[in-house]
């Protein structure tokens, strides 16, 4: 009783020691000296719509890379914070990107919007600036924005009321001041809304027998450790030989490095390119995978992943399509159709700014989504795993409402699993005859296809279908092939002989 | 509002109201724009009308250079009269609008301009501190702005005006890209310049350029000093000619001038100093034995003079050393400098001792009323033979085989 009575007795001594000194040692820190100055200020890439700067041509004194760099970050910051500062009606770091006088012309209109519930999100995409004139002094930069393009969405009591894309030619005069080039002057001398455009890409070559394919030791992870070309090299030759003619991968945002793509990465995605054209097989470039934010702010760092990737392989002879998302539609309920809707209107731009001739798609996980957007793709494609007798109808449906574009059925499969988790599942010779009956609908319908998938997997990440046990392990089991290499019955069903 | 927007503002309205009923007749439930204007003045009351055929209230959305907002209409007689904000109206620039009715949402843009006035000349000078010979310049860059801050359109006139000694001139330019700009070159002449501006009656402020000398050109430099003797007291001091530039414009005061004198055995000793009104002077004191020195110097990197040469006579031709106490006391002296004065305090005595040829110890001391006394401690320097020399103002004197007991 007495060792129970002193044992807790220095634990609690203990205690309020460590506590007190826990306490002594958070009040003894405090702000570095160095971040006094701007100086130490990490730079974090938070906005980055397209610049392209028109050739220097400019008055006064000649501008030095550093300097233009400078105001280049300077401006784009003044944009990112006035969306910001929109965007939830206060006025935080306005003060840091213009001056005195400029700063009340925003204070003025955030005011009558906060008083009038009204919010605004917006981001620029594109911007065009000449540098027209820099002072002797490199203290004063006038430079003309032209043809910013911004997308809007105005909210009224938390209610869109309108979703517009402007463009826009701005005169801006700024001030180095405090380090900081600040907006003194804003004018904006040219204004108009543009309306959706509709590049088309040519889809006369798209006869899409394919599969999609993740490799057998690494899936949902094809570009990380454990990348080897060999096996993917080994696993096309599986595939051309078994009579298809594509494949479907996918490129995720966060794995890739967000906006500044790592080349180790694109390397990697190179070579799967290179070993598809060695196979003779098409590819169908899955963009944004795990991607779910959407939020207009972050857009233009999307498209910087966006553009860099899609520069890297659109001379690429083995690409066929971009695929802007997979499954998009199953984000409407937690991210909002409206957001997910314009973010993916926005990209299919984007990418077809960067290259017309490939064509794009979305990979939406039904048929009654696969007619949004359908302006914009260049083919429709959609998942199913539904009962495949009601398949033949939805894709009668989805005809009559899309006549003039391909169809593809972008996923579809049967797992195989029956277990302790699924005791009444599907034999491997139910898979097989699935593949059978699904091959004869899409023959009939003279429909482009492309299977899920070419293996059983051992391991599922979480990411995909969540942690439940029931789920993981019925999605390991819808491929072609077995965990042991072996051929399932379904296999002789892959492609329409 | 003047009295002329005012009229313009209500001939407008009485003009297109007609004109946009007879459009609501024929298009029948379409809301109809019925103000024609689209240019105002910054700071006008801009009111857009539409004509309603019904009693929906849509809002009118619109978006200038600093943000967006929306707006409610006031519904009067079948005409929605949406009023901008003074945040919209004061700011010049293109503001775009949208009216948000659910279908066909009609569009469109009003130029708001500057007010024809000039209220105040935002004025930037820089580099403020230049330099002579016309090549050099600073930059005035000016922001003409209206009372509501909003900057003046392109090609308004402004005038440049600066003041540099018995000159006044004023140069006309236009503003561009916002503002206006003009170089001001230095003449040749070194000074203040003051420099402003005038638009539509408004003046700025005086703003001041110094113009500064351009870099040194060569110069000249002389010594003076009390007597011509190594005493290694007297202080030389060294001046240069006024230092100017190649336009004859003296150097700004605190340009740095360093002597470099080499002597006779090739050392170099360095003093220097700064100019005043363009000459600089540095002061050295006199070496303690006979030699020859020659001197230049420089304004490091830019300039230099001629080389002068002087020489230094010999004070002390000879000097006295006694031994005593056992050899272990050493006095040298009396030391008389040129007329047989005792040397002024300070001189330096260097005695070196040697035992068995070899270098043991090396001991300096400074003269005091004429005299130096050496103390050779027995703890230090045990009994024995020793060699000593003992050097000062130029002179070695040397005693071999002195017995310390």
């Amino acid at each position: 009783m007495r060792t129970i009575l002193i044992a807790s007795y220095i634990m609690l001594v203990a205690l309020i020691i460590s506590g007190v000194s826990a306490i002594f040692s958070y009040l003894n820190t405090g702000a570095d000296r160095s971040s006094m100055l701007h100086t130490e200020i990490k730079k974090v890439e938070q906005y980055l719509p397209k610049m392209d700067w028109a050739p220097l041509q400019n008055e006064g004194r000649p501008m030095d890379d550093e300097n233009l760099k400078s105001i280049e970050n300077d401006y784009l910051d003044a944009w990112y914070v006035r969306h910001v500062a929109y965007k939830s009606n206060k006025i935080a770091g306005i003060k840091d990107y213009y001056t005195e006088s400029a700063r009340e012309n925003l204070f003025n209109i955030i005011e009558r919007n906060k008083a009038e519930n009204i919010t605004i999100e917006s981001t620029t995409l594109e911007h065009h600036p000449t540098l027209e004139f820099f002072s002797e002094d490199g203290q004063l930069a006038v430079i003309t924005d032209k043809n910013v393009k911004e997308y809007k969405r105005i909210f009224k009591d938390e209610k869109l009321v309108l979703e517009t894309t402007e463009t826009a030619t701005y005169k801006i005069i700024l001030l180095l001041e405090d380090g900081f080039w600040r907006i003194r002057h804003m004018v904006k001398e040219h204004a108009e809304t543009i309306s959706a455009s509709n590049q088309t890409a040519s889809v006369d070559g798209l006869h899409i027998k394919g599969i999609n394919y993740y490799p057998q030791a690494s899936p949902w992870d094809m570009f990380g450790e454990k990348f080897n070309k060999d096996t993917i090299s080994k696993d096309f030759k599986i595939i051309k030989d078994a009579g298809l003619n594509s494949v479907r991968i996918f490129v995720q945002y966060d794995d890739f490095g967000k906006a500044a793509v790592k080349p180790e990465k694109l390397k990697k995605l190179k070579q799967t390119l290179d070993a598809a054209e060695e196979n003779k097989l098409k590819v169908v470039l899955t963009l944004f995978d795990f991607y779910g934010d959407y939020s207009v702010l972050n857009w233009t760092l999307n498209q910087r992943h966006a553009e860099t990737i899609v520069n890297a392989v659109k001379n690429h002879g083995a690409l066929l399509a971009y695929d802007i998302k997979n499954e998009p539609n199953l984000d409407f309920d937690s991210r909002g159709k409206k957001n997910v809707i314009a973010w993916l209107d926005n990209m299919i731009d984007l990418v077809k700014s960067v290259d017309s001739i490939h064509p794009v798609t979305v990979g939406w996980s039904n048929t009654q989504s696969a007619t949004l957007l359908k302006d914009k793709v260049d083919f429709v494609s959609f998942h199913y795993y539904d009962d495949l007798n009601a398949l033949d109808g939805a894709i009668k449906t989805l005809k009559t409402e899309i006549p003039d574009k391909p169809i593809v059925l972008q996923e579809f499969g049967l797992s195989s699993y029956r277990g302790l988790w699924k005791p009444f599942g599907s034999t491997e010779e139910d898979q097989a005859n699935y593949h059978k009956k699904a091959q004869e609908i899409i023959a009939n319908n003279n429909l482009q296809f492309m299977s899920w998938t070419l293996y059983d997997f051992a391991e599922v990440p979480k990411e995909v279908v969540g942690r439940l046990p029931w789920r993981k392990r019925v999605q390991g089991y819808f491929g072609f092939i077995d965990q042991n290499g072996e051929t399932k019955p379904a296999f002789r069903y892959i492609a329409k002989k | 509002m003047s009295f002329k927007h005012f009229y313009i503002f209500v001939f407008c309205t009485l003009f297109v109201s007609p004109f946009g009923m007879a459009q609501q007749n024929n298009v029948g439930d379409i809301i109809m724009p019925m103000t024609g204007q689209s240019n105002y003045e910054a700071g006008d009351q801009i009111i857009l009308k539409f004509s309603a055929p019904n009693s929906s209230t849509p809002s009118l959305y619109c978006s200038n250079s600093y943000g967006s907002t929306l707006i409610q209409p006031k519904l009067d007689n079948r005409v929605l009269e949406y009023e901008l904000p003074d945040s919209f109206t004061k700011k010049i620039g293109v503001i775009n609008w949208t009216l948000l009715q659910n279908e066909n949402p009609i569009s469109g843009t009003i130029s708001v301009q500057p007010k024809a006035e000039v209220a105040t000349m935002e004025t930037y000078l820089g580099p403020t501190s230049i330099e002579a010979g016309a090549v050099d310049y600073s930059m005035l860059v000016v922001i003409p702005t209206d009372s509501l801050d909003n900057p003046v359109p392109s090609n308004t006139l402004v005038d440049v005006k600066h003041q540099f000694l018995n000159s006044e001139d004023s140069e006309s330019v236009f503003t561009k890209n916002l503002i206006a700009h003009k170089n001001i070159h230095s003449k040749k002449e070194s000074g203040r310049m003051l420099v402003s501006s005038e638009s539509l009656g408004t003046s700025s402020k005086e703003f001041t350029v110094n113009v500064s000398a351009a870099i040194p050109t060569g110069f000249t430099i002389s010594s003076s000093r009390p007597h011509q003797y190594a005493d290694g007291n007297q202080i030389t001091t060294f001046s240069t000619s006024t230092i100017k530039d190649k336009h004859n414009n003296v150097v700004s005061d605190g340009t740095f001038v360093t002597f470099f004198i080499t002597n006779s055995k090739g050392n170099i000793l360095k003093t220097s100093g700064t100019t005043i009104d363009g000459v600089a002077s540095a002061k050295i004191i006199h070496p303690d034995y006979a030699d020859d020195w020659s001197i230049k110097a420089f304004v490091d990197g830019i300039s230099e003079s001629n080389e002068i040469s002087i020489s230094y006579k010999q004070v002390i031709e000879d000097f006295t050393v006694s031994f005593s106490e056992r050899n272990r006391n050493i006095s040298v002296g009396p030391l008389q400098s040129f007329m047989q004065q005792l040397i002024p305090d300070g001189l330096q005595v260097k005695l070196s001792i040697y035992k068995n040829n070899t270098l043991i110890d090396t001991l300096i001391k400074t003269s005091f009323n004429g005299f130096v006394n050496f103390n050779l401690k027995p703890e230090v320097y045990k009994n024995g033979i020793y060699t000593f020399t003992i050097e000062t103002a130029g002179l070695t004197k040397e005693f071999k085989s002195k017995k310390l007991w």
